[in-house]
């Protein structure tokens, strides 16, 4: 499995690149860059990363090496970045904290240096993976995006993140796990590239929030039955009646609130949602794989992210395609876990009795 | 004129609903209404502008009718178009109690 997962990314590779001179062009010749991070030694890998980040500097603009990735030059350490958008929108705005630098005195600023670090941890300690890309992607974050912005999100290349409006949100880097979620997308899009709609969009969800929680439960170090699976526990002011905005292992009860309504997620099939918002309910529909990983990882015991979180990861990685639907992920996984852990051992045993109890399978 | 507008997805997945009314809004809110209404030239929009490749940001629907003309329109946050944005905000403020 090994051998064709290297292959796997270095085939993922030589595309992004196709794909993604262009930010490049106005710095290197596109041709050059590419053998430079292709071919050169250690040298000239960190030469072209000095020069860009130069650029970088100088124009104060993040597309330079946004979208092209030097980090082959400095495998195995983590790059983080942390701008201020100073509440506009320009993203990515004043670099106030890169790597190694001191805390700032900023929550937002070091909050989210600290969280995209433990993620970084995460996926580099339990799952071998050199950040996002599996290249070592400097990981970039904005904080205070716009005025009393309630939301996070991914846009392609980078997090960013709003200091929420203070009445039902408070500020999104506060939970570990809605960072992990943020930086997930990004090896969503590295890697299964789930599409955004639907139950595809759905399972990327899912995906967010299982690896989010993950990275929470591992800094933590808590066993699965120790854990709260909430997702963005802290996030909702004192003013809101609810825990969270969502739980995997209850989907729907996080909160029920006159301002904010009752959580919409369904537990299990029977309750889909059918309707159009939400890019056909992909933050609602989440809830029933989100329970199913739940009731997988409960059922296997111990920590949650050395077996459950293998079989996720690698459904992930190597085995769910674009346009995947519940059906096919719930296959995947219990394939997967009998690869892993043997034909109707335990572990495939849980998996198939979490997808059946969320209704994806008979 | 009526307006129904919704804000779903965004990190939360919150679903955020509300319904004003020309006739049953205070005259000068009404007005604000229909300037930005107008200055959206809402009537002409594409019914859908899309952003979903960008994870977790906010989806709108609107959906206006004169008397004379209904129109609906589905716009991801990162496709807004610069003269609707002030419809937006307003009616978000109508949301949130403003």
């Amino acid at each position: 499995m090994a051998n064709r997962h290297q292959k796997h990314r270095h085939q993922n590779r030589c595309t992004r690149l196709t794909h993604h001179v262009c930010p490049m062009c106005c710095i290197l010749p596109p041709y050059m860059s590419d053998q430079i991070i292709l071919n050169g030694d250690a040298t000239q890998k960190e030469w072209a990363l000095r020069t860009v980040r130069a650029s970088e500097r100088f124009r104060g603009r993040r597309e330079a090496v946004g979208m092209v990735n030097f980090s082959s030059a400095i495998a195995g350490e983590k790059r983080r970045t942390i701008f201020d958008a100073e509440t506009g929108t320009d993203l990515p705005g004043k670099l106030v904290r890169g790597e190694g630098d001191p805390p700032t005195g900023d929550i937002s600023v070091d909050e989210a240096y600290d969280g995209s670090g433990i993620t970084y941890d995460f996926f580099n300690d339990i799952f071998e993976r050199n950040s996002i890309d599996g290249y070592g992607l400097r990981l970039d974050s904005t904080v205070h995006f716009d005025r009393k912005y309630d939301n996070a999100f991914w846009n392609g290349s980078q997090m960013v993140y709003g200091d929420g409006d203070g009445e039902l949100f408070n500020r999104f880097t506060i939970s570990i796990d809605i960072i992990g979620h943020e930086l997930t997308h990004g090896v969503t899009q590295y890697e299964a590239g789930l599409v955004y709609r639907g139950q595809p969009g759905a399972l990327n969800e899912s995906m967010s929030d299982v690896f989010g929680s993950l990275i929470k439960q591992y800094s933590l170090k808590q066993p699965a039955d120790e854990a709260d699976w909430l997702i963005g526990a802290g996030l909702l002011t004192d003013k809101i009646s609810g825990v969270a905005l969502r739980s995997m292992k209850a989907p729907g009860t996080a909160y029920n609130d006159k301002v904010l309504g009752k959580d919409p997620q369904p537990a299990d099939m029977k309750s889909i949602y059918t309707g159009t918002a939400d890019n056909e309910g992909v933050h609602i529909n989440s809830g029933i794989p989100n329970r199913a990983f739940y009731l997988a990882a409960s059922e296997i015991g111990g920590n949650a992210w050395e077996k459950a979180g293998k079989i996720w990861y690698v459904a992930l990685t190597e085995r769910l395609r674009s346009r995947a639907n519940f059906r096919r992920a719930a296959n995947a996984t219990i394939a997967i876990a009998g690869e892993l852990y043997g034909i109707d051992g335990d572990e495939q045993k849980a998996v198939r009795n979490a997808w059946k109890t969320v209704g994806v399978i008979a | 004129m009526r307006v129904t507008f919704e804000r779903s997805g965004g990190f939360a997945g919150l679903m955020l609903t509300t319904s004003l009314d020309t006739a049953t809004l205070p005259p000068s809110e009404a007005n604000q209404l229909r300037q930005f209404v107008q200055a959206a030239n809402f009537f002409q929009l594409p019914t859908e502008m899309s952003s979903a490749s960008q994870p977790d940001r906010f989806q709108y629907d609107i959906a206006i009718d004169d008397g004379k003309r209904h129109h609906a329109v589905r716009v991801g946050e990162s496709s807004v178009p610069e003269s609707l944005r002030p419809l937006i905000d307003w009616c978000m403020e109508k949301v949130r109690g403003g």
